[in-house]
């Protein structure tokens, strides 16, 4: 396929991306909910490896039930060089969101946060330097993408100078220690994308990248967790003297997984210069749930709720600035180069990689077989669950029901419309 | 997978950075932990 016809195609699957990116940042922001209802004192360790296993939990239900193993399979044995790239995105996460947990427990949430999201800025870095993302010789789109992720950053410094002054009582080795580790979850999270570009500029389905994924990420924690936290078989009991909060873990990894699915989405169709500062508006979302639903800067005075509402303004200036940022066809060529590039060092079909990138994949227009086991395999997913539902204990936290509700809907309403979407001009393919 | 496969991959330049930034990560969480 030439670049000129990709690029026609592009422009169609422009919002396709857009659209992913912002139901991206709606669920990665509410996975960031369930972790706050967990009572401090689990070892940071043990509350990383308890989402990740929630994560690969979930990764056997909704993901399986579209597209099926098979279909995942026959991807995975075509481009099996991916594997590699797969589990090394996985262990770059894992480590990445432990050192997350170590920021939140040393500077807070409200600091920590906003660092660790520059990693939209390590993205664009990488996509510029090793995939050709923001070149040509069209220099407004650029500086759209450019301008939109830096008021994304300035917007997120706002709210965190907003939200610093509610209890942050480390010490200021502690302090630095915390803020160390935001900076690198955001090198480790900025660096994650190089592996998903590399996967769909070779034709790779998300599904299929999110499966290996997954596995690289639950060894990692387990290993990290058994290394610094005592022992495996300390770990295996720390898990199950933590079961009755593990629900909360396992349902923000759940909703991490839907996020995670249309990041990926938005990094295939759009790159991730412009998809992951999209999919970064879940501090929004995460602000959104704290502030609503849990009530937590009630008592913020009114200079502190306008910093908040001027930072949330500006994210939404940054965000809105790269949904117009539609790649020029100068761009396209320059993707369709580094694809090329990839295609001649691992041999993969040009044609129909082509077509993958423009989401036209015909492995993934048709329907592949579904097997029974697969059934089993949703069915028991589900189990662990509703299983660990029945163990979950109330926590004393005071919810605003009408806000939950509210904020569940909105989620809902743009991952049944991005789902649709997806569906529609892509198959998820 | 095919040897020259294996091969492409760990010639690819671009396997480094994620490799290098892990270990940087794995370090700094040993550092803190």
């Amino acid at each position: 396929m030439n670049p000129q016809v990709a690029h026609s195609r592009g422009r169609s699957l422009h919002s396709l991306g857009v659209v992913s990116g912002l139901a991206a940042g709606a669920w990665l922001g509410a996975a960031e909910a369930p972790t706050k209802l967990v009572t401090v004192g689990f070892s940071p360790f043990l509350i990383s490896l308890g989402m990740v296993l929630g994560v690969f939990v979930a990764r056997w239900t909704v993901p399986v039930a579209l597209k099926g193993t098979s279909y995942v399979w026959a991807d995975l044995r075509d481009k099996p060089h991916l594997i590699v790239w797969g589990v090394l995105a996985g262990m770059l996460w894992a480590v990445a969101n432990t050192l997350t947990v170590f920021a939140i427990r040393n500077v807070g949430l409200s600091i920590a946060f906003p660092l660790w999201n520059v990693n939209s800025l390590v993205g664009v870095f990488w996509g510029w330097l090793l995939f050709n993302e923001l070149r040509g010789r069209e220099g407004s789109q650029r500086l759209k993408v450019l301008g939109g992720a830096t008021a994304i950053v300035i917007g997120a410094c706002l709210l965190a100078y907003a939200t610093a002054a509610h209890g942050v009582h480390a010490t200021q080795g502690a302090a630095t220690l915390g803020i160390l580790a935001a900076l690198g979850a955001a090198l480790l999270w900025g660096t994650m994308y190089i592996p998903y570009r590399k996967a769909y500029i070779s034709g790779m389905n998300p599904l299929s990248f999110v499966t290996v994924f997954t596995f690289g990420e639950l060894g990692t924690m387990f290993a990290l967790a058994a290394i610094f936290d005592g022992g495996a078989a300390n770990v295996l009991t720390s898990l199950d003297q933590a079961r009755p909060a593990l629900f909360w873990l396992f349902l923000g990894g759940f909703c991490w997984v839907l996020g995670d699915l249309f990041q990926q989405y938005a990094a295939k169709y759009i790159g991730i210069s412009r998809g992951i500062p999209l999919s970064n508006t879940n501090q929004l979302w995460g602000l959104a749930w704290g502030v609503l639903v849990f009530g937590e800067l009630a008592h913020m005075a009114g200079v502190a709720q306008a910093l908040i509402v001027g930072g949330s303004l500006i994210m939404i200036a940054g965000a809105a600035a790269i949904s117009l940022a539609e790649a020029p066809a100068d761009e396209w060529r320059e993707w369709h180069v580094a694809m090329e590039r990839e295609c001649a060092r691992y041999g993969l079909d040009r044609e129909r990689v082509a077509a993958a990138l423009t989401g036209s994949d015909p492995a993934s227009a048709t329907r592949s077989s579904r097997r029974w086991w697969e059934l089993l395999i949703v069915a028991a997913a589900v189990a662990i669950f509703v299983w660990l539902a029945f163990q979950a204990e109330q926590q004393a936290i005071a919810i605003d029901v009408p806000w939950l509700l509210i904020l569940a809907a909105a989620s809902l309403v743009l991952l049944v419309g991005g789902g649709m979407l997806l569906w529609k001009r892509s198959r998820f393919g | 997978m095919k040897r020259s496969r294996i091969t492409a991959t760990l010639t690819d330049p671009h396997l480094w950075i994620p490799v290098v930034v892990l270990a940087i990560g794995v370090a700094l969480l040993a550092a803190i932990a």
